[in-house]
């Protein structure tokens, strides 16, 4: 059973006070806390293993690799691939999603083609297309939201045409915790022979992920927001595809002979990772998936949704503040979007912060489906293992000072 | 310095009701400046009389309490200044006028998006 003072217990950087308040940590979909297991995992690998991978010929370095690998097995099994080859690390769902533009995208998008998007998409997951649609003459086409912040799908098929080449959606909204049906736009996209990425960056450290059931042909997504440290996260790109690509980045490590004219490139999934990779963040992703494990991903999900509904209805109930998002009860991950009515988020984030609250204001990265739902920024709390009621509690305290302070 | 001080009556009040809105008819140049850690915007409208000092200043744009205050009173602060005056403006100079000491980094650029609005427009 899931023990949440037991959890928080886990979190050092939690024990503190902020301006004299117990800190709060409500900014979970920008970056995650990190749990001692994590924390020690890296410095162990500095203090015993640290050396470079898969060149080696000595133990310290043999381990390293070991190690490294290990952790790709781990993620492999966590999101469900089939493959440890079709796990290839990166800096974090930012540059998977570059890699597979640059890389898959140079390849096969033409003059004319279309990119298909969504208006929910976080500006990662537009500005790259924008760039390949530049430089190949290709045209970008979104599937609108309505006011609540919901893609418009009953009638998706008109979003597709002859030239519709690929669909790159966001699993889970970041801005405002939409979770999408993902699995049926994937296989209406597949009728069309359409491959979709997904973006699962704000997904798969909140709740149970299989690639394979979701039947996605590449899954991008970062460490850092699930426990993990920063300067890591994934791309998944199912075998068949990832054969075919050219190179990203390339020198050292991706290679198997090099000449002066021409290169022989590693196998999968080395081809993908040139130069020396971040070794200590790739095993503290892999502790962190082992502490996530040990709770369960559908306990997390559970208790998300306990204390993001909770929230809700506590948010919701507080006069002169609009909550974004779907009103009705629907699956929803650990996000509030909200406004206090006449007051600039970056006033409310203000107030918060002295109360000891961390949370986001801004746009969210999510410029055009702010704009969509008719906003140009909102104040976000977002949730995660550790956050409980109290601190949903000490949250609209603070927001009700704010509004005594601002309105 | 606590974060309510910088929520005194007199920033909330230039915050609600900032001064010189009222879009110009007639104008030497527009500028427009945003922060995009938050997205607040200034569209600035400036005119000269004939000595080159400034004869009419109007902004308009959204933000927060700190960037539209700050916005408001430099503005406000600025008529009749010659650009030269104007270059010289300082980040102190806007902090002076707010009557606070000091921002965090984040808060700071909001307080100085109107100050850099003004350079770079008069600049261009």
């Amino acid at each position: 059973m899931f023990d949440i003072e037991k959890t928080k217990k886990d979190f050092p950087i939690l024990d503190q006070k902020m301006n004299g308040q117990r800190l709060v940590y409500l900014d979970n979909a920008a970056t995650t806390q990190k749990p001692k297991k994590v924390i020690d995992t890296i410095s162990e690998f500095y203090e015993k293993y640290n050396a470079n991978t898969h060149r080696g010929i000595y133990q310290l370095s043999e381990k390293a690799t070991f190690l490294y690998e290990e952790a790709r097995e781990k993620v492999r099994a966590f999101i469900g691939a089939e493959k440890t080859e079709e796990v290839i690390f990166t800096r974090g769902t930012t540059e998977s999603i570059n890699l597979v533009a640059y890389s898959w995208g140079r390849k096969n998008i033409e003059k004319g083609d279309e990119i298909l998007l969504t208006a929910m998409e976080h500006h990662s997951n537009i500005v790259p297309w924008q760039l390949l649609a530049k430089e190949k003459g290709a045209i970008l086409k979104f599937i609108p939201v309505n006011k609540s912040g919901e893609l418009i799908i009953e009638d998706i098929d008109q979003y597709f045409t002859k030239r519709t080449k690929l669909l790159a959606l966001i699993h889970v909204s970041n801005a405002l915790g939409v979770v999408n049906p993902v699995k049926q736009i994937i296989a209406k996209a597949h009728t069309k022979n359409v491959p979709v990425l997904l973006d699962g960056a704000q997904s798969v450290p909140h709740m149970p992920v299989n690639v394979q059931d979701l039947d996605c042909d590449f899954f991008a997504f970062s460490g850092h927001k699930m426990l993990g440290p920063t300067g890591i996260g994934a791309l998944y790109v199912r075998e068949d595809i990832l054969e075919e690509m050219p190179p990203f980045l390339s020198g050292g490590s991706m290679i198997r002979e090099v000449t002066m004219e021409d290169t022989q490139f590693e196998d999968l999934p080395i081809k993908f990772e040139a130069g020396t990779m971040p070794i200590a963040q790739v095993i503290g992703l892999g502790a962190a998936i082992d502490y996530l494990n040990s709770i369960g991903m559908e306990e997390i999900w559970k208790h998300e949704q306990e204390i993001v509904n909770y929230a809700l209805d506590k948010v919701r109930a507080i006069d002169g503040v609009t909550v974004y998002g779907p009103e009705e009860k629907v699956e929803r991950s650990g996000v509030v979007s909200f406004a206090i009515d006449g007051v600039h988020p970056h006033d409310t984030a203000s107030i918060l912060d002295e109360a000891g609250v961390a949370i986001r204001a801004g746009h969210h990265c999510t410029q055009p489906l702010l704009r969509a739902i008719g906003t140009e920024t909102t104040a976000r709390a977002s949730f995660y293992i550790y956050n409980d009621k109290k601190d949903v509690d000490q949250l609209v305290e603070a927001i009700n000072k704010a509004i005594k302070i601002l309105k | 310095m606590s974060t309510s001080d910088i929520y005194r009556e007199d920033i909330l009040d230039h915050a609600k009701n900032p001064r010189n809105q009222d879009k110009l008819s007639d104008f030497d140049f527009e500028y427009k400046e945003n922060n995009p850690v938050c997205g607040d915007t200034i569209i600035l409208q400036l005119k000269f009389d004939k000595q080159k000092k400034i004869k009419a200043i109007s902004f308009t744009g959204n933000g927060c309490t700190v960037s539209q205050a700050a916005a408001s009173m430099l503005f406000e602060s600025v008529k009749g200044k010659t650009v030269g005056e104007v270059k010289k403006l300082s980040s102190k100079d806007v902090l002076d006028l707010l009557g606070v000491e000091t921002f965090t980094p984040s808060r700071m650029k909001c307080a100085l998006l109107s100050l850099e609005a003004l350079k770079k427009g008069i600049k261009k």
